[in-house]
């Protein structure tokens, strides 16, 4: 007699567990953020998501080189660690412009949406499952370079003095990336939101961010406008909160109070993420 | 088996739905027992709108729903973890492999992932579509596509799937495939289907039950066997010959005057409904021998869903 038998297993009853809401919001947040990045996609949806990491990496690996090569005197030119973030921006502006904007507008056009709230998921546990994926690669554009420059100076001996002040910088620099992440996220996605075309999307957001940041820029150097109009910037406005979290201030919001930057900030995520709800209110899912 | 939970799957009592003042949904009630329920009417009848909140996505202006047990305008995502659901556009993320595409929406389903890619192998085999499993959604033609949505919707292992016009765009063939697969379905996993389709004849083929519905109203709603089958009329084919022109009209106005309803079918034939199928016959023979008239074929009227639409609009004009 064997014991070897052959089982047909076949498509058959599933009595375990099951995830829920949280389960499902998890999985579209992965699922968004393996498909921004290209990831389990052909090459070519890879190719844009490296040249913008790329352009992230660059400024914080060379400040870090010099740092580790040259000792001292890469300390004297080593930039404070709230001005890291400046760097990223382009790349963050083509993130937000060219990568983001596949989060939302594709699961429109394909059919995806209607499928997903078919699941456990609602409406706002979807934008969610989307936010959460968009900030969180967004994250990693803004907020990774400067914790990798952080991390790397302390390495070398040269980041804060003492565990509380190392532990005060690295909570600085995670909730200003943090922040830094959802707000331009949260202007992505709101222009998105609005069309059902990634390229138009594209164009929304260069103009929104862009457009607007240096439109807002001439006015106030150029026909010597007050300082607070620079708060109209969205994309200059939010790397102003690392900057006032460090104790410091950028050239173009000198003369702004720390409150009214937060106020800004406030609106610049407030409001788009308004236009969100409002948009996916009055979207039908079946 | 599985036919065993709520032996009413769905419930709704008074269910409206308002969009200003037009009402897709007029004080709904409706039963609807296991097996394959046909949610049947012509576009703009309401069907979407009664599948949208019976998964929880629209509230109901008045009027309650229970669906498995489950209230879907307070349980929803509780619902819809135990519903499948096969939407009727036929675009899908044209890159992606099926195998992923079925494994994904079993994740977000609740299924851990090892069981959803197992998962949605097994249901990819069932469906037909084993050894394409692994191609993009992109290249897979219209029946294909059709197949993979009813994979996605079971994979999960749902009590209940919602199909909205599953064989859209297929051909007579593989439409008798998809019907075929959806019957197997139901019967051998004991999967409760509630398949919407404006296509009256695949409902009479497949269906169980019939919801019915026409502007929003309730037309018909019960088990198909009792809804359709041999009614109270005959259906007459008068052969044309040359010595009695005219015979078949002579046969229609003689059986008006009688009194009975006589509606043509196709050319030589008519079909004569009256209050009892013997003395339809009784009055068929006397018209037809009067008249002469040559008789090619004489049989039993079934009713069809057809004829629910018809007496319906009957009714309220």
């Amino acid at each position: 007699m064997s014991d070897a038998q052959i089982l047909d297993r076949g498509y058959r009853r599933y009595d375990g567990e099951r995830s829920g809401v949280r389960g499902a919001v998890r999985s579209v947040a992965w699922h968004t953020t393996r498909s921004i990045l290209g990831l389990g996609r052909k090459g070519r949806h890879k190719v844009f998501p490296i040249i913008v990491a790329v352009i992230a990496f660059v400024p914080a690996t060379v400040f870090l080189a010099v740092t580790v090569l040259f000792g001292e005197f890469g300390d004297e030119v080593r930039p404070e660690y709230w001005e890291f973030f400046g760097f990223s921006v382009m790349a963050a502006l083509l993130f937000t412009a060219f990568v983001a904007p596949e989060a939302i507008v594709r699961d429109r056009r394909d059919g995806m949406f209607s499928l997903y709230l078919s699941t456990p998921l609602t409406k706002p546990t979807y934008l969610l499952a989307k936010a959460m994926a968009t900030v969180g690669t967004l994250w990693l554009i803004i907020g990774l370079p400067v914790v990798m420059a952080f991390i790397g100076y302390t390495v070398q001996s040269q980041g804060p003095d003492g565990f509380p002040a190392w532990l005060g910088v690295a909570a600085r620099l995670l909730a200003s990336g943090f922040l830094i992440s959802a707000i331009y996220s949260a202007v992505s996605l709101a222009a998105s939101s609005i069309t059902d075309r990634r390229a138009f999307a594209s164009v929304a957001v260069i103009m929104l961010m862009f457009g607007l940041s240096i439109a807002v820029n001439l006015i106030v150097e150029e026909g010597r406008m007050s300082d607070w109009l620079s708060l109209l910037d969205p994309l200059g406005t939010p790397l102003e909160i690392p900057a006032r979290m460090f104790g410091g201030e950028s050239e173009e919001y000198a003369g702004v109070a720390t409150w009214a930057v937060a106020l800004a900030n406030a609106a610049w995520l407030l409001v788009p993420s308004a236009v969100i709800a409002m948009r996916y209110r009055n979207l039908e899912a079946v | 088996m599985r036919h065993d939970a709520p032996v009413s799957v769905i419930s709704t009592a008074g269910l409206t739905m308002q969009f200003g003042s037009h009402r897709a949904l007029d004080a709904l009630d409706v039963e609807v027992p296991n097996g394959i329920t046909g949610l049947v009417g012509a576009n703009g009848a309401g069907k979407t709108t009664l599948m949208s909140i019976l998964l929880g996505l629209r509230r109901a202006t008045s009027g309650t729903a229970t669906v498995l047990g489950l209230d879907p305008a307070t349980q929803g995502a509780e619902l819809r973890a135990l519903v499948g659901y096969g939407p009727e556009r036929n675009v899908l993320p044209e890159d992606m492999p099926a195998s992923d595409f079925v494994k994904h929406l079993a994740e977000v389903r609740g299924l851990p992932t090892d069981e959803a890619r197992s998962r949605a192998s097994d249901a990819l085999w069932l469906v037909g579509l084993g050894e394409e499993r692994f191609r993009a959604l992109g290249s897979m033609s219209t029946g294909q596509r059709q197949r993979v949505k009813l994979a996605q919707a079971i994979a999960a292992d749902p009590r209940l799937i919602f199909l909205d016009e599953p064989t859209d765009g297929l051909d007579p063939v593989q439409r008798d495939e998809m019907l075929a697969l959806i019957r197997q379905i139901s019967a051998e996993y004991s999967i409760d289907v509630v398949l919407s389709s404006h296509l009256l004849e695949e409902v009479e083929r497949i269906c169980d039950n019939v919801v019915a519905l026409d502007a929003g109203s309730l037309v018909a709603s019960g088990p198909l066997a009792q809804l359709v089958g041999d009614d109270e009329g005959i259906v007459l084919e008068i052969v044309e010959v040359p010595d009695r022109p005219g015979a078949l009209d002579e046969v229609s106005s003689s059986l008006t005057g009688a009194g009975f309803v006589v509606r043509p079918l196709a050319v030589g034939t008519i079909e004569v409904i009256g209050p009892d199928v013997d003395v339809v016959a009784d009055g068929v023979r006397d018209a037809v021998a009067a008249s002469g008239a040559r008789l090619g074929k004489i049989v039993r009227r079934r009713r069809r869903l057809e004829d629910l639409f018809h007496i319906a609009a009957e009714m309220s004009s």
